[in-house]
This record gives structure tokens, sequence and C-alpha cells, in this order.
């Protein structure tokens, strides 16, 4: 027999909120008003588009759906992909896996568990050309999360596909992340020193941005993931004031290349996240692209409006989803999708329900697909542009949060900008303070948490379906490339990555993008390209 | 003088998501158990190496990726090979919930999924592990 149930609840009191904050620390006031905000406010489009990027914004264009997606072999992913752009994907994102990030191939013995696992396992020309099979290259934008060096490999196989499909590279559409700082977990220190050295990386990342502004014009050569840097745990400000100052910091180095910010400013953008706090998440947006346009303008001088732009691809937090009933997780990630568009941001990927236990299954992928569809074509949010704009809540936390992340800058301009502050381990410090903080606010209710720290309800069981893998895929993944190093004419390889290790040791002030290049196209493998590298400057990677 | 139980904490493989471990190795830190801070990037054998050369009493492991049954059966055999079954063997992270049963099938003495709060997973790693 079913016991009484404990009714908690008092009518009398009333139920409330604990506290008014923003999830950044700022205080939300009773009620906004003409006191607060009474400026005046440029159009869509103009200068420094606080109201988006573009005149019309949605009314011109929808936002592209682009989830980041992959799993498995390329031939798998190549199957997830056709079915994503047939449920109405309009954009793709390629995440392959650890170790197609880090820059070892699959039989490397610490990669050998994560093959495969976390995205695609990629590190032949022929893993590149299976995977993009049917997609037309020039049609569909995409975009491929690479940092260096492991980003010119795969721009090179990349590159070398749309030659052999005859598609010119002067009409590639997408992105290379290119960022060696954000690219893996954010910038934690040890995740992005471990497999190489970090001067070199980063190196490397602008070699290849110089080697593509002239050649891939519509190419955008590099992505600030400003979205790994928030889901370390960091709030708004931390967020934004991170990413704007590494994007300073490689604006800076291509124009102290002789570069011209009007020829690749514009090519350069951001990924970030969206969190459940929808105002101050809408207000970060607005003052984020207020930011970069005067830095891009006033620091960098440039010229052109589309260098000032501050585009903006998201992805919904996973921090924000509960293993705890994980169904909850929908209905956050539709709110968050609706503070993205209230936000004029330029692509979108809602996270599916289950990544709170696994990868995303088709069925997850699809609703979070529909999710983004849902808002686009029934709620009409994109029928005007900066729709929120105007409002004094809006506008006031706008200026708050923009001062804020004005300041934060200052700070890590005063310790030498974010490169230093990353390599001294003061980005570091940040992270693990936001991460005990986080973790007190969550423990303590601060940060109220429906399903895990209020109204929890440890009766019920997650009853989600869970994303298997192919048992032998990791088995024939290793088997594939170690047979693929083994067989056929490895002369020119070898000579390649040769050239390219002495390339790497007595001249690595010179571009080495061309060398790594040269040995992509001799079909050298990923790790042999990185490893051609590491031991010319002798570094050594965790065994 | 009785000392408090060492527990090695860490990720294994690649992945690096150590949001979790950073703040389960501060919690049990603060708790007064000894903990080494093994990081990110680490085999099975240099776990081992960790467990006897530091004399631990317990590794604690966080997972995100899907490699959990393949690190926790290997470090299981690792310890039974080399005579230190005696050590525990805890884990946390993204696990799907019948993998927590065959971890536990396996010999994992406790797995924590994301979310559990900071006193039960100290009172369930004192079930194993008590502090002096």
């Amino acid at each position: 027999m079913a016991e009484d149930p404990k009714i908690e609840f008092d009518h009398g009191k009333g139920e409330k909120i604990p506290h008014f904050r923003s999830l950044s620390g700022l205080e939300y006031r009773r009620i906004y008003n003409r006191k607060d905000w009474d400026k005046e406010l440029p159009d869509g489009g103009e200068y420094p588009f606080t109201r988006g990027i573009y005149q019309d914004m949605y009314r011109g264009r929808l936002w592209t759906r682009r989830q980041q997606s992959g799993f498995g072999s390329p031939e798998e992913s190549n199957d997830l992909l056709k079915y994503l752009l047939k449920v109405g994907q309009t954009g793709i994102n390629i995440d392959s896996d650890i170790a197609g990030k880090i820059g070892v191939d699959p039989d490397y013995p610490l990669a050998q568990a994560d093959v495969g696992l976390q995205g695609t396992s990629m590190c032949t020309y022929e893993d590149m050309a299976a995977l993009f099979k049917d997609i037309p290259l020039d049609r569909i934008s995409s975009t491929l999360i690479f940092p260096p060096p492991a980003s010119v490999v795969m721009m090179g196989q990349y590159m070398m596909m749309a030659r052999a499909e005859g598609i010119p590279w002067e009409s590639l559409i997408g992105t290379m992340m290119n960022c060696p700082f954000t690219q893996l977990v954010g910038p934690t220190f040890q995740a992005n020193m471990d497999f190489f050295p970090i001067d070199l990386a980063l190196k490397i990342g602008l070699d290849l941005m110089e080697y593509l502004i002239p050649r891939c014009p519509k190419w955008n050569i590099l992505n600030v993931n400003s979205r790994n840097i928030r889901e370390c745990g960091v709030d708004a400000v931390q967020e934004a004031a991170l990413s704007l100052a590494l994007g300073c910091d490689f604006v800076d180095r291509l124009c102290k290349r002789g570069l011209d910010i009007d020829r690749f400013a514009r090519r350069i953008g951001f990924f970030s996240a969206v969190h459940l706090d929808l105002f101050e998440e809408v207000a970060k947006f607005r003052a984020m692209r207020r930011i970069w346009a005067r830095l891009m303008k006033e620091r960098f001088g440039a010229k052109d409006p589309k260098s000032m732009w501050f585009r903006c691809a998201v992805q919904t937090s996973s921090l924000t989803l509960t293993a705890q009933e994980p169904m909850n997780n929908i209905v956050r990630a539709a709110v968050q999708t609706l503070t993205a568009i209230l936000s004029g941001v330029q692509s979108v990927h809602t996270t599916s329900y289950d990544e709170a236990y696994c990868l995303p299954t088709e069925k997850t992928q699809k609703l979070a697909i529909r999710t983004q569809q849902i808002i686009a074509y029934e709620t009409g949010a994109t029928k005007s542009v900066d729709p929120l704009g105007g409002s004094y809540l809006v506008e006031k936390m706008t200026d708050e949060l923009e001062e804020r992340i004005w300041e934060m800058m200052k700070e890590i301009d005063s310790r030498g900008g974010f490169v230093e502050c990353f390599k001294e381990g003061w980005v570091e410090a940040e992270l693990n303070r936001a991460r005990y903080k986080l973790a007190d606010q969550m423990e303590s209710g601060e940060l109220p948490i429906v399903g895990m720290n209020l109204f929890r309800d440890e009766e019920t069981a997650a009853d989600i379906e869970i994303f298997r893998q192919a048992p032998d895929m990791q088995a024939k993944r290793i088997e594939y490339v170690q047979n693929y190093k083994k067989n056929g004419n490895r002369d020119t390889a070898r000579k390649a990555l040769k050239n390219l290790y002495e390339r790497t040791r007595s001249h690595a002030g010179e571009d080495l993008a061309a060398p790594m290049l040269e040995a992509v196209e001799a079909r050298a493998t990923l790790q042999e390209v990185c490893d051609a590298m590491r031991e010319a400057v002798g570094f050594s990677m965790p065994e | 003088m009785p000392t408090n139980k060492r527990i090695i904490m860490a990720k294994m493989g690649l992945d690096a998501h150590d949001n979790g471990l950073r703040i389960v190795s501060k919690w049990l830190a603060d708790a007064g158990y000894e903990v080494i801070y093994a990081g990110v990037y680490n085999s099975a054998e240099r776990i081992l190496r960790m467990v006897i050369e530091e004399n631990a009493d317990a590794v604690g492991l966080s997972f995100l990726g899907g490699e959990h049954l393949h690190y926790s059966r290997k470090l299981l055999d690792l310890f039974r090979e080399n005579d230190l079954g005696h050590v525990k063997l805890i884990a946390g992270g993204i696990i799907p919930p019948a993998d927590v049963v065959a971890m536990k099938e396996l010999g994992v003495d406790a797995v924590f999924a994301p979310g559990t709060p900071r006193s039960d997973i100290l009172k369930r790693v004192a079930a194993c592990l008590p502090l002096v």
C-alpha cells in the first residue's frame, strides 16, 4: 500500500524563487523604466551592431541549423550527415573524435579506447572523402572542429577533396575552427598542452590562416570557441571577456604579420554557449557585438563594416542538462534556442536531451532540429529584428554587462593578453575558481536546478534510449590505419615528412602550412604529419 | 598516528572534460582525504604505477566519452595481477544506467551519476574508505 504523500507546500506562504541575481551576479531590479535607459538605438546592420549584424536579420534568411555531429567511422558519419540534411539541417558541423583533434591516429595506444567515441574517427585523406561523400562542398557550408596542427592536415584533405571533385577553392564555404586554446574542452591547461607545443600550435594556426586568406576567400579561417570556455563553469561576463580577448590576440598577430585587417577580420567567427538566464544571455550577445565592433574599428583600424561583425554560432548549454529526469532537458534546450534567436545569432546547435548520458541518437537529433524549426516557423520570434531591443531591462543589462566585460578585458590586457594569461596559469585558476563556485551554488540551491537540487524525485529512473556504437568499430579503425601505413608505396610520404621535419627543425619561423600540406598531399596520415613536427622540436606525448 | 586514506583522482584515455574531476577532488580533499591529483590523459599502466608508488587506498575515475567499461575492466585486472585487490575503485560521470550495473558487476565499488549531492558522494566514499 502506498504511503500518504507528505505535502510540504504552504499555500498561505506562496512559492518564491530564492533570489533575484543573474547568473553573473547582476541584481535584477524590481522593474525597469526610462530612468534606467533612455538612449537611441542604431538600426539593424548598423555600427556597433547592437541590434544584429544584418539589417533584415532572419527576415532576410533564417539562421543555419548546424548540429555538431559525427561518431564511429567516416562511413557511418556520412550516413548520419545525410539523415540530418534530410530532416532539415542546413549546415554541417563535423566533430572528430579526440584523437583526430590532438593529432594522433587510432592505433596510438592511449587513443585506442576512445576511437570514434565522441566524434568521427579521421586520419587519412580517404577518411575525409568517405565522410563527405555526395555532399556538395560549394553549396553546403561545413564547420570542421579541429585545432592546429590537426586543422592544417584536415584543411589539406578537404582542399584535396574539392580539387578531386572539380570544385574551385574559391567556392568552398565553411569554417576551420583552428584555435589551439579552446577546441578541446575549453582553455584548460593540461588538456591543451600535452599533445603539442602550444606556441608552435598557435604559430601553425596562423600560418594556415595566412595560407587560406588569398586562396579560399569565402572560407572562415578561425572560430574562437567561447562555448567551451563557458562550459567550464564561468559566467557570461567571463565567457565574453576571455573569448573576445583571445580573438584580439589572433587579430593582433595577423596584423603584425603585415596582413590588412579588412582582408581577414570578416573571416573570423565565434562559437558561444547559450545558458538559461534568458535576458542576461540576450544582453551578452548584444554587448559582445558592440565590443567586437569597437575593437575592430578603434583598436585595429578596420574600415569595412563587415570586418566589425561579431558573427556567432551557438550551441545550447550542456552544463545545464541534468541526468535526472532527462526529458526536462528538452524544455531547457527549447528555451535556450529561443534565447539564441532573440539574440540574433548566425547558427544554432540545439543540444539533445540524451547528451547527459551519451551521444545523441538519430531520434533526439531530429527533435533538436524540429525544436529550431518550430521556433523559426511557428513562433513569430523571427519576424522582427532584435525583438527585445528597447526593453528597459535588456538595454540596461546590455550596458551593465558591456561595462563588466570591458573591465575584465582590461585586466587580461594588463597581464599581457589571453595567450599570456593562459600560459601563466591565470586562466586555469579563473576556471577552477568558477567551477568550485558553481558546485557550491548547485549544492546550496542558490542555482536552482529542477529535478536535481529542487523537486528531486529519487523514485523515477531515467528511461531513455541509449546510443550504442558498433561493437567492432574501434578494432576496425585501428586495423585500417595500421594497414594504411604498412601497404602501398610510402616513398613520397616519407620524403615529404622528412622535409617537414627539417623545415620545422631549422626554419620554424617560416611558413609551415605549405610543407604540412605537401605531406598531406603525399598521403601521410594525421599523426605522421604531427609526429614529424613533434620529433623536430623534441616533444613527447603522454603514453 | 593513523592518517587519512589516500585516493588518486584521474581521467583515463583522451577525454579531458575535467569539471567533475576537479570538483569532486576538492570535495574529497576538504573532507580530509589525501587526494593525489593525476589529471587527464592517463593510461591504466600509469595509474597502476602511481597506486604502487603512492601506496594509495583508492582510485577515483571520472568519465564522459564512453570509455568507462574499458578502463574500469583494465584497471581492475591490473590490480588483481599485482595483488592490489584491496585498492578501491570509484567512478563517476556520464555513464548510461545499464553500464553502471555492468561496472558494479566488474567490481567497481561505487559509481556516481552527474548531479549526485556532495553529502551522498562523501557518505558512499566513506563506506568503503572510512575517515579516521
